[in-house]
């Protein structure tokens, strides 16, 4: 295996943390509600998964445990923005903040803990292709959960009326009221789904991909999913590639340093933000797909 | 209308005051107990303060200073141990140490090595509590409440390399550390040379992970090693968890760091070097005690070794992987080093060809201390200033 | 800014939606609305004391008592002298970079970029002060590393705002992902070429000469900083709420096609809204370093930037109440040592406090809206 390989390994597995959240904020976002709190919600789904594993010996149960947490969370960022009309930026800040107290104190008797992770697992026939195969089917259950999503996130965006019901609310409430549904439920449905996903991508980190529980382990990775979904200007498969790529530079430094190249990680590591700064300055100028309306109001709109 | 709200607020600050004194009133009441009763029982008691940077549960460097500390408070009668983790290497210490001192401390162990600077600031502006600093190797003067304390850590970190050496059957030993620090520099240095002496054809990969403890990171950086085809992993961080991890997965050998984490993968553990820190704080507090801190070898830069019989890190028991004639021989050079011998003895080049080391010369710990390159047998870089 | 942020004490609200009908009428609304205020501060004395009761309930979960960590916060942060200087020395970056929320706020700009201003600030004053410092005379390097920490911010601020203005990217959003970049530049100047090349491998700048470091004030652990952030919290009242600058801002936030009519340079106006709020938090930045830490190191910032942005919201963006709502989360900050040293519960748990602190009011933003309706 050379290190180019190696990183692509690396930049799935870690990339699949980003992916998952990503498309979560993403469900958020076309509903109208931006979530800050996304690294926050990613914070309490690793622990979550970690203390679930941990009580039922279960990596797998333990993925359903995250999922859990990140969208309890989510649905309190939901109630204060929704129902309470709270500053959605605000809200999602405290999300967070809340996030790292609430793990933090919980999470202490979690750094002990060992657990089994979820297991790679190599999809026969197609972990054989030559070089693509062990990078993309060499991989655990999350990983692969992630390609389930992007195809199923693009099929409902496309293709369905729950996809259209979305967008609608994202952009006209009032349309969608009139037509006799009710937009407030939308929301908060796209918002705690958002946060489940989110949780699910905090777990990939705790049980999958590292399989320890520390605190604030995910250390920016939900502001990058931030980061993707407005780099991606709101469409999925751009969300897919931005979520890998990113990742990929995330984890090429290591890879770097053991084939004897010294690079300072810190300017990768701030390539995602600006080329997500350079795009948004492309998609503004272009004038061409723009926020959802109500998540442009909601942005301008602090009080 | 103005007037009204003025009014209106009035009442409202009325009000706060009314249920804010009644409520200060009762806890203070509720609390009195308690505060009297923790005052009482430390009595004459020393109060000493532990301030670690990361979780004390970190299977690490953290988990060690912990482990001891609770040592201390259960072995010495006459000393109180407060204890602050997760404290981050800013001047967030600084207010941990404060609080510290505003809990009655009288002595402070800073146990991270960032928290040097704050740490004799501090010393220097309470010169009513001794401070003391976990890892740092200061040049200039002491003030006399101030100290550093350490141990010749490359000692039991070269017998680990040995045994990494023995076992490897791809010659790719792989080592995560988090800073290119003079410590960590030693021990890769101690590591590769140890490794080079059962098995001239080992050589140790490094990466650096620019952070105390990030399991993310480790997980990449170990990943990346057991790719280029290392099948032993050890480490110079706070916490070894996911490298452990990670050679587990890979069914690799490990060398461990800091604190015994056999249990983490019993048959991939080859050994490790652990500190075992409660002697040394033990003999610092009682120095202190005695009135006699100011002017000892506490009030400088203290390193215990292997030929003092006083080295805080010791040998971590064998893994089942290590033969009993490894086992015997590394013993065998444990024994050597306490009478005297030193892994770094000349001649020794760095990775460029570069002399380190003069044939025949044996470096003090102070000239060890200042090695800034890696020993050749060594692959990576160290990143330069 | 829209009408719903229109601050609580200004009653010009209200009149301006109170009917011009007849007095009885008159009176029935304003009595309606002194009804609706009693209700809004009653409902916000509850919402603050169940958020107290959920933070003793957790507290009660992790096995201490809830009063005596009340009273330890209290007691260790409020009752000694060398933890209110540590809380005053904190609450002048977190001040100063609510505040760099608080004035293009006043112009309905969200500025979520404090914690990168300040950090830019931080490295602006370092690259004068490690060049130059140990040259020339203290106060003419402090003059310098003011500048400098200044001019960092504002640019750091300033490029959103452009952004903004001219390509109508979200600043909210550009604001925040320049927080990232800006720790990156920092780290990747202590990791390589600012590295303190004479003492350990950490990443870490060689400290300031003893001459450039701020000096103490009265020989405590505070700092002339502490002095200059309070005089900056002053001018900004003045500049935000008496000067003609700021009433323009306040009507670009409040109603940009009632401005442009009036004839105000709107893009003015925003960028040198976010221009000055740059260069407060820059300030802040500046001040942190060379008062307090020093020297650069990894999380010099530690999430004031974010904890500042809080602040700013819970106090209106109305510069003296910022500077309360700064103080306050200072405070609770510091008390996670007191908890921690006291009950052994982890230092996190006053990240708790915070987040119920602001999720009170948050809880609370549907009634305020339809109080100043």
């Amino acid at each position: 295996m050379n290190g180019f390989e190696q990183t692509l390994i690396g930049g799935i597995a870690g990339g699949t943390a980003i992916v998952i959240p990503a498309l979560g904020e993403l469900t958020s976002e076309l509903s109208g509600i931006v979530n800050l709190g996304t690294e926050g919600c990613m914070l309490v789904g690793a622990l979550g998964a970690y203390a679930v594993t941990v009580a039922t010996g279960s990596a797998e149960i333990g993925v359903a445990g995250g999922a859990v947490a990140g969208a309890v969370f989510g649905l309190l960022h939901a109630y204060l923005t929704i129902y309470r009309k709270a500053d959605q930026l605000t809200s999602g800040l405290v999300i967070w903040f809340l996030a790292l107290g609430i793990t933090g104190v919980l999470g202490t008797g979690y750094v002990n803990d060992a657990i089994t992770p979820l297991p790679i697992i190599s999809i026969p026939g197609l972990s054989q292709v030559p070089w693509l195969g062990p990078i993309l089917f060499r991989q655990n259950l999350l990983v692969y959960a992630g390609y389930i999503l992007i195809a199923l996130m693009i099929f409902v965006l496309r293709k369905s009326r729950i996809g259209l019901l979305l967008k609608a609310t994202g952009e006209r409430p009032e349309v969608v009221s009139v037509a006799g549904n009710h937009p407030n439920l939308i929301q908060v449905t796209a918002v705690t789904v958002g946060a489940l996903f989110a949780g699910i991508g905090g777990a990939q980190l705790s049980v999958g991909y590292v399989g320890t529980w520390f605190d604030d382990m995910t250390s920016g990775y939900g502001f990058v999913a931030v980061a993707v979904v407005l780099f991606a200007s709101w469409k999925p498969l751009r969300v897919m590639v931005g979520a890998y790529v990113f990742g990929i530079a995330l984890s090429a430094e290591s890879v770097l340093q053991t084939n004897g190249i010294a690079i300072n990680q810190y300017l990768l590591d701030a390539l995602p933000y600006l080329v997500t700064l350079i795009a948004l300055v492309i998609v503004s100028r272009r004038g061409g797909r723009k926020a959802p309306e109500a998540l442009s109001r909601a942005l301008t709109d602090v009080t | 209308m103005l007037k009204k709200l003025t009014f209106l607020k009035k009442r409202v600050l009325k009000l706060f005051a009314t249920i804010g004194g009644t409520a200060s009133l009762l806890v203070s009441l509720a609390s009195c107990g308690t505060s009297t009763a923790s005052a009482s029982s430390s009595g004459s008691a020393t109060t000493v303060g532990f301030i670690m940077v990361g979780s004390r549960s970190d299977y690490g460097y953290n988990q060690a200073v912990y482990v001891a500390s609770q040592t201390v408070a259960a072995e010495m009668s006459n000393v109180k141990v407060i204890t602050a983790d997760n404290i981050p290497e800013n001047s967030s210490v600084t207010q941990t140490m404060q609080a510290m001192v505003n809990q009655g401390a009288k002595i402070i162990f800073a146990t991270s090595y960032g928290y040097f600077p704050y740490a004799l600031k501090f010393a220097k502006s309470h010169p009513t509590i001794t401070v003391l600093h976990q890892g740092e190797y200061l040049t200039g003067k002491f003030p006399g409440n101030f100290g550093t304390y350490w141990g010749e850590a490359f000692e039991p970190v070269s017998l680990g390399g040995m045994a990494a050496g023995s076992v490897t059957k791809t010659n790719k030993l792989g080592f995560v550390y988090a800073f290119p620090i003079p410590q960590t520099i030693d021990n890769i240095d101690a590591f590769e040379l140890g490794a080079q002496s059962v098995n001239p054809k080992a050589k140790t990969y490094v990466v650096n992970t620019s952070n105390w403890c990030d399991p993310l990171k480790q997980t990449e950086a170990a990943s990346a090693l057991l790719a280029q085809g290392a099948d032993v992993l050890s480490q110079h961080q706070d916490c070894q968890t996911a490298v452990i991890e990670a050679a587990k997965q890979a069914h690799a050998y490990v060398v461990g760091y800091h604190y015994d984490a056999s249990s983490l993968d019993p048959s991939g553990w080859l050994t490790g070097s652990v500190w075992n820190w409660a002697p040394l704080y033990k003999s610092i507090i009682s120095t202190i005690l005695s009135g006699h801190f100011k002017g000892s070898k506490y009030n400088a830069n203290f390193v215990g070794s292997f030929a003092a019989h006083d080295n805080p890190l010791v040998l971590a028991p064998f893994g089942p992987a290590v033969s009993s004639g490894m086992r015997s021989k590394i013993l065998a050079e444990e024994a050597k080093l306490k009478a005297g011998a030193s892994i770094f003895k000349g001649p020794i080049y760095c990775q460029n060809g570069q002399l380190l080391v003069p044939a025949g010369v044996t470096p003090t710990y102070a000239q060890i201390n200042n090695f800034s390159c890696f020993v050749k047998g060594v692959v990576g870089t160290i990143p330069q200033g | 800014m829209t009408k719903t942020s229109v601050d609580l004490e200004n009653s010009q609200g209200s009149h301006e939606v109170s009917p011009k009908a007849g007095s009885s009428s008159e009176i029935a609304s304003k009595i309606k609305t002194v009804f609706r205020r009693h209700r809004f501060v009653y409902l916000s004395v509850g919402t603050y004391i169940a958020s107290m009761v959920v933070f003793g309930l957790i507290v009660f979960v992790k096995g201490s008592n809830p009063f005596s960590v009340f009273f330890v916060i209290v007691q260790s942060t409020m009752f000694n002298g060398g933890s209110l200087e540590q809380i005053v020395l904190r609450t002048v970056p977190i001040s100063l970079a609510a505040l760099a929320v608080a004035v293009p706020a006043r112009a309905g700009l969200v500025n979520v970029g404090g914690e990168g201003q300040l950090i830019m600030g931080a490295i602006g004053a370092a690259g004068v002060g490690l060049a130059v410092g140990s040259t020339i005379p203290g106060p003419l390097a402090w003059l310098l590393m003011a500048m400098a920490g200044a001019v960092a911010g504002a640019i750091w601020a300033g490029i959103p705002a452009v952004m903004r203005t001219v390509t109508g990217a979200s600043e909210a959003v550009t604001t925040l992902l320049m927080n990232f970049v800006a720790n990156d530049i920092m780290l990747y100047l202590i990791y390589q070429p600012w590295r303190d090349r004479f003492s350990s491998g950490q990443p870490q700048s060689q400290p300031l000469s003893q001459s450039a470091q701020l000096p103490s004030l009265f020989g405590s652990q505070l700092n002339i900083g502490v002095v200059v952030a309070l005089a900056l919290v002053i001018v900004t009242w003045y500049l935000l709420k008496r000067s003609h600058w700021g009433f323009a801002l306040k009507v670009v936030g409040g109603n940009q096609e009632a401005a442009r009519r009036a004839g105000l340079p709107i893009s003015r106006l925003l960028i040198s809204s976010m221009l000055v709020g740059g260069a407060l938090a820059g300030l802040g930045g500046m001040l942190n370093f060379a008062g307090l830490e020093i020297q650069l190191v990894p999380g010099i910032t530690a999430t004031f930037g974010y904890i500042a942005f809080l602040a700013s919201w819970l106090g209106r963006h109305d510069p003296y109440k910022v500077l309360i709502a700064a103080s306050l989360f200072s405070a609770i900050a510091l008390s996670s040592n007191g908890i921690q040293l006291n009950f052994g519960l982890n230092g996190s748990i006053v990240d708790i406090l915070l987040a119920l602190i602001v999720i009170a009011p948050l809880f609370l933003s549907k009634n305020r809206k339809a109080l100043t309706k």
